[in-house]
């Protein structure tokens, strides 16, 4: 019984803390870039209001549909579900690891990507599909980043389970203030930005314009359906910048409150930092997205030929 | 764990032995699946021809084809082993030219005659090098022999060469894309599925037999592997045919299956035997599975384009409403295919990835640099596959069906099928779903694949003895736990995962109730005229990323241009071009022709000189042979 | 050792990527006084124990001459001639960002083979300086406008610097500093011509639209 409930504790933790507050990071970012723009703007807790306004709402369906318009909403909030027992949060180590659980926690993130976009092209609407084929276009380059990050960081650390990846090992190197690292910082960031279709690369408060990918994805979504879709926007956002977090700030105090501490007020830290990005840069032409992931995927290349060069 | 079987055999050198080893058993496996359920399925989709067409010739190559198989995979001994190549190269043949009024067709087929013994020759020469080298036509005893590294390099690019044909590396793969399409649906899942994995045998059968070969072989193999897949996947993402796109993503599977090769011979060469057992292992089972799937994906296009009359990829749509069960099974095929969790593309995927990331800890810096790329391209060719079969699938049976099946504009587009166009109206109540003959090797073929993607510990003993085999090592002392304790894992999270969209479902109905929900039209930012010529067409869907890579792609446009305030009506085109064909292929053989015409010209015309060139050789032979 | 040198390093080659993904010159500028300002603080870094007053005045020297007047000087210019501010790349962006990934590798495969007199302070400085001047070799070659030529010739010197400082001993800072005012001279030189040209171009411009100067045809 104790075991099941050792086994089940961490589990709920990490869903209890994905669930929570990732609404939350949303409704900081906002906060911070209506400061920006000299407004008071709405309070940090507002993602949560919408987010219930519409689970209590009804959806409506267009006559095009198939179930796969159905299954897109869900198949995703599980994915980030999944995803979320993978990734460490500072102190909350991760649940669940495995050598290659990377691996894993990449193609569970294109099964999610390929439901979003069979379920934008499921309405046969123009829009939709214009969102779709950008999303399918970017997230290639975006995934080449990834990967090379994830090349540096498992030389780095010996291991492709992601927690040691950007775990234990990473202390350690900060010590000796790795460069490579700063690179992958530097790169995922950008990875980060794009795989949430934050600003340099979407804006995720326009409707309706043509240069928009993941609000442009869900226009037909309504309902319970739009909240879940949301929802598990919020969270890939949440789990990116926890993994982000882990690997800038390697806590280890020792200390239980004091780690937890470090590592909130980190997070806080980078959704103030996703918000001034936001609030300062304009959104990229769309043939400049290309550039960014390309210099996001040059960074991590950068940072690979520097970890072979110290190795 | 290997069977041997000899007879009597009135050829020379040659005696009727054949084997069954853990290599040839993977094979087999995939053989008798698909060679069933192609024939299965082929029974319903010949039915319209009945009676039009000799329908006995099809079944007789078929049955050949099916034996020519089975004994290339067994035989242990060249001559037997290149007697079924034939058999298996000239049933094809046949099998590919049954619509052989179409001159596309007849193309197509001599494209493959051609590419095919063209390959034959390397082969030739390469077991003859080999036999002459151990003193034996026997596999087993060639087995035995100690080759130099540098033999074993040459025979080892003599086998690419050869088999590579077959197989479909990239540049040598360009009889694919004319033969896929043109063949029978069933035809082709066999050819994608078993054909051109025969080369892949035949590649595996040398590693065999060369036990000791140098690590660039390894690295070669790596980049073949690399630059196949990510030019397969590019190319099938310029294709508007259904069946030329599938064509291609073989191309790419081929490559991945290259990828776990190489990583397996530079495990070999660089004496890390688990990092080989892994690639070999991870590289035979993609062998298996994309027979699976790819199978499934052909003959799902097969019934599209049996009801639809068209293959073409942006004249279709919708019909996930009028062809329910196929396009849920065509769904799996597609899942597999992008190597997704929960499938069992996934999971020859992993292991391949497990090697790589190995070698980016056992190998020499070259050795990364090597494993890199070969992560690099598995990725991006995951990602590339996704976007590919999201516009395949999204273009194919979601939205709404596209009104342009009617008009001569497109006739050429048709591939080998009786065509009639039909209006989508039409075409919509007309439609129903396939027979339930085509449907039943479909439901099994998917079911496999999400067998093996959700119990993969039932194929995995099997592949890693496999990968043992062509290791030269015992498994026993592999620890091959390493990556089974981590496949169980993923396993564990895929049922954690279904059971979480059981749970979402559930909490989705509670909230919603049992009302049925307000049906209305798709959303178009308040204009009330859409047609279904507004969706997005599988040409604008890849146009981003074809854009991105246009020079190779030798990507074109046709027309398109509008001009002035209130424009005319205008047309646009866009293709993708093979760059191996038409840069290095079809210069060549302009150049060929050039020579040989101008060798015709300076010909001299009696006999007899033809003649005395005879003697003249069979003198120099004698001389050189008697010195 | 904390090392700020291994830093500067990797963010001299940062920037001169960054610098061939952008497609405005006041931006290649903006990036480049940037390079310069983190650079100059590189004699201090490599002697961070004992910092001697010529390792100020190197440091100051350039940062007043490369952060801030060079810059400025550029900035002149282009309001005086009123060029247009996108660039000509003769190959796509996206390409040269991907030839740039190769010329690092590049640079570092070279400096496995290089061996020179000398102790650097850091393995990283002389890969990462040979990437810088060849990247910054990479901005000259592929970009066609004038201007551009002088940016590429400013990125091409910061590599030299990062080399030269890190060679300090063996380096006269005379030699450094001619370096620095040769460069300075040339930028304003080029400022002056360009100026001139653009006037002469003013008063001799036909009906017909003509192109700018600094554009390709």
């Amino acid at each position: 019984m104790s075991s099941v409930l050792s086994m089940a504790f961490p589990i709920l933790s990490h869903w209890l803390i994905v669930c929570f507050l990732s609404p939350l990071f949303l409704g900081v970012i906002a906060k911070v870039k209506a400061f920006f723009s000299g407004k008071v703007g709405p309070s940090v807790f507002q993602p949560y209001f919408d987010l219930a306004k519409l689970f209590r709402k009804k959806c409506v369906y267009s006559s095009t549909v198939t179930w796969i318009f159905r299954a897109a909403p869900v198949v995703i909030l599980a994915v980030m579900l999944v995803l979320a027992l993978l990734v460490p949060f500072g102190r909350f180590k991760a649940p669940v690891q495995f050598s290659g659980d990377i691996l894993l926690a990449v193609y569970l993130l294109a099964l999610g990507r390929f439901f979003m976009i069979l379920a934008a092209l499921d309405t046969g609407s123009s829009f939709e599909g214009m969102g779709a084929s950008r999303e399918a276009y970017f997230s290639c380059l975006s995934e080449l980043a990834m990967f090379m990050n994830f090349i540096t960081l498992a030389l780095l650390a010996k291991s492709i389970s992601l927690s040691q990846m950007v775990g234990a090992h990473i202390p350690m190197t900060w010590g000796g203030l790795e460069p490579a690292l700063l690179l992958v910082v530097a790169s995922f960031f950008i990875v980060l930005l794009a795989e949430n279709c934050r600003i340099p690369v979407d804006d995720p408060e326009t409707h309706l314009e043509l240069t928009m990918i993941h609000e442009v994805m869900i226009l037909d979504h309504s309902g319970v359906d739009l909240a879940y879709m949301l929802y598990a926007a919020a969270m890939k956002l949440f789990i990116f910048s926890g993994l982000l977090v882990s690997i800038i700030i390697p806590v280890r105090t020792g200390d239980h409150w004091t780690d937890m501490a470090i590592f909130f007020g980190a997070m806080l830290g980078l959704a103030v930092l996703i918000g001034i990005v936001e609030s300062t840069m304009a959104r990229l032409r769309l043939n400049r997205v290309r550039l960014l992931l390309l210099i996001s995927f040059a960074l991590a290349f950068f940072g690979l030929i520097v970890t072979l060069w110290r190795a | 764990m290997e069977f041997l079987l000899g007879g009597s055999w009135p050829v020379p050198f040659g005696e009727f032995s054949l084997k069954l080893d853990p290599l040839s058993f993977v094979f087999l496996i995939a053989i008798t699946i698909l060679v069933l359920c192609s024939g299965v399925y082929g029974l319903g989709y010949m039915r319209p021809y009945q009676g039009k067409k000799p329908l006995g010739f099809h079944v007789f190559f078929y049955l050949i084809f099916a034996l020519a198989l089975v004994l290339i995979v067994t035989a242990n001994n060249v001559i037997l082993f290149l007697g079924a190549w034939e058999a298996m190269t000239l049933s094809t043949f046949f099998l590919i030219i049954f619509n052989d009024e179409k001159s596309a067709v007849r193309k197509a087929g001599f494209i493959y005659l051609i590419a095919s013994h063209c390959a034959t020759f390397f082969l030739f020469l390469m077991f003859f090098l080999m036999a002459h080298a151990s003193g034996s036509m026997d596999f087993n005893i060639m087995a035995r022999t100690n080759f130099s590294p540098l033999f074993a390099g040459a025979v080892f690019l003599l086998a690419l060469a050869g088999f590579g044909v077959k197989a479909g590396f990239i540049p040598v793969h360009i009889w694919l894309p004319y033969a896929h399409p043109v063949a029978p649906s069933h035809i082709s899942a066999l050819l994608s599925g078993i054909s051109i994995k025969m080369g892949i045998y035949g590649i595996c059968r040398v590693l065999w037999i060369m036990k000791v070969l140098p690590a660039w072989c390894g690295y070669v193999l790596l980049m073949i592997g690399a630059i196949s897949g990510l030019m397969g996947v590019l190319y099938a993402l310029g294709q508007h045919e259904l069946k030329k796109l599938l064509a291609y993503h073989s191309v790419e599977n081929i490559g991945i299956i290259a990828l776990g090769l190489g990583v397996g011979v530079l495990g070999r060469s660089y004496q890390i035997p688990f990092l080989a057992v892994l690639g070999f292992g991870g590289g035979l089972l993609h062998v298996l599975n994309h027979s699976l799937f790819k199978g499934l994906l052909f003959l799902g296009a097969g019934s599209v384009i049996q009801k639809t009359h068209s293959g073409e990829m942006d004249h279709l749509g919708g019909l996930a409403k009028t062809l329910p069960v196929t396009s849920v099974l065509f769904m799996v095929g597609a899942l597999s295919i992008c190597g997704l969790p929960l499938f069992n593309g996934f999971i020859s995927e992993f292991i391949i990835y497990f090697g790589l990331f190995q070698g980016l800890f056992g190998l020499p810096v070259h050795g990364v640099i090597a494993s890199s790329i070969g992560i690099l391209s598995l990725a991006l060719m995951g990602a590339l596959a996704l976007a590919c079969f999201s516009k395949v699938y999204g273009t194919v049976f979601l939205g709404k069906p596209r009104e342009g099946l009617r008009g001569a504009s497109h006739a050429h587009l048709k591939i080998g099928e009786a065509t009639s166009a039909r209006t989508p109206e039409e075409q919509g109540r007309c439609l129903e779903e396939t027979s339930k003959w085509m449907l039943l090797p479909m439901m099994l073929l998917a079911g496999l694949c999400i067998w093996i993607g959700l119990v993969p510990r039932s194929v995995t003993g099997l592949v890693f003895l496999g990968g043992a085999y062509l290791t030269h090592v015992d498994l026993s002392t592999i620890p091959i736990e390493q990556v089974l304790t981590p496949l169980t894992m993923v396993i564990r999270m895929a049922f954690l995962f279904l059971s979480l969209i059981l749970g979402l479902i559930a909490v989705r109905r509670l909230l919603l109730g049992a009302a049925p929900m307000p049906i209305r039209e798709t959303w178009s930012c308040g204009f009330a005229q859409v047609s279904s010529r507004f969706q997005y067409t599988s040409a604008s869907f890849a146009r981003l990323i074809v854009n991105l890579m246009k020079r190779t792609l030798l990507f074109r446009r046709h027309g398109g241009e509008v001009s002035g305030a209130f424009p005319e009506k205008t047309h646009l085109a866009s293709s993708v071009h093979d760059a191996s064909e038409e840069l290095v292929f079809a210069p060549g053989l302009a150049f060929l022709n050039d020579l040989s015409k101008k060798l015709g010209h300076s010909r001299i015309r009696h006999i007899q000189l033809y003649l005395m060139y005879i003697l003249l050789f069979l003198v120099f032979l004698l001389v050189w042979k008697l010195k | 050792m904390m090392s700020w040198i291994d830093v500067s390093c990797i963010l001299a080659v940062f920037l001169a990527l960054t610098i061939l993904a952008t497609h405005r010159i006041v931006g290649m500028i903006k990036i480049i006084a940037l390079q310069s300002f983190l650079l100059s603080f590189v004699p201090l870094f490599l002697h961070a124990e004992a910092i001697s007053g010529r390792d100020i005045m190197l440091s100051g020297g350039t940062m007043v001459l490369k952060a801030v007047l060079v810059p400025a000087i550029l900035f002149w210019t282009i309001r005086h001639i009123s060029m247009r501010s996108e660039i000509k790349p003769i190959i796509g962006l996206g390409t040269s960002i991907l030839c740039g990934a190769v010329l690092i590798a590049v640079a570092f495969w070279i400096s496995l083979s290089l061996r020179l007199p000398g102790k650097f302070e850091s393995s990283l400085v002389l890969p990462c300086s040979l990437a810088t001047m060849l990247l910054g070799f990479m901005i000259m070659v592929t970009r066609t406008r004038a201007i551009t030529q002088v940016l590429g010739y400013l990125v091409i010197e910061n590599g030299i610097f990062l080399f030269a400082s890190s060679l300090y001993d063996a380096m006269p800072m005379l030699i450094e500093m001619g370096i620095l005012l040769d460069i300075f001279v040339a930028v304003f030189i080029m400022a002056i011509v360009l100026n001139h040209i653009n006037e002469e171009f003013e008063r001799t411009r036909s009906p017909v639209h003509r192109p700018k100067w600094g554009e390709s045809q």
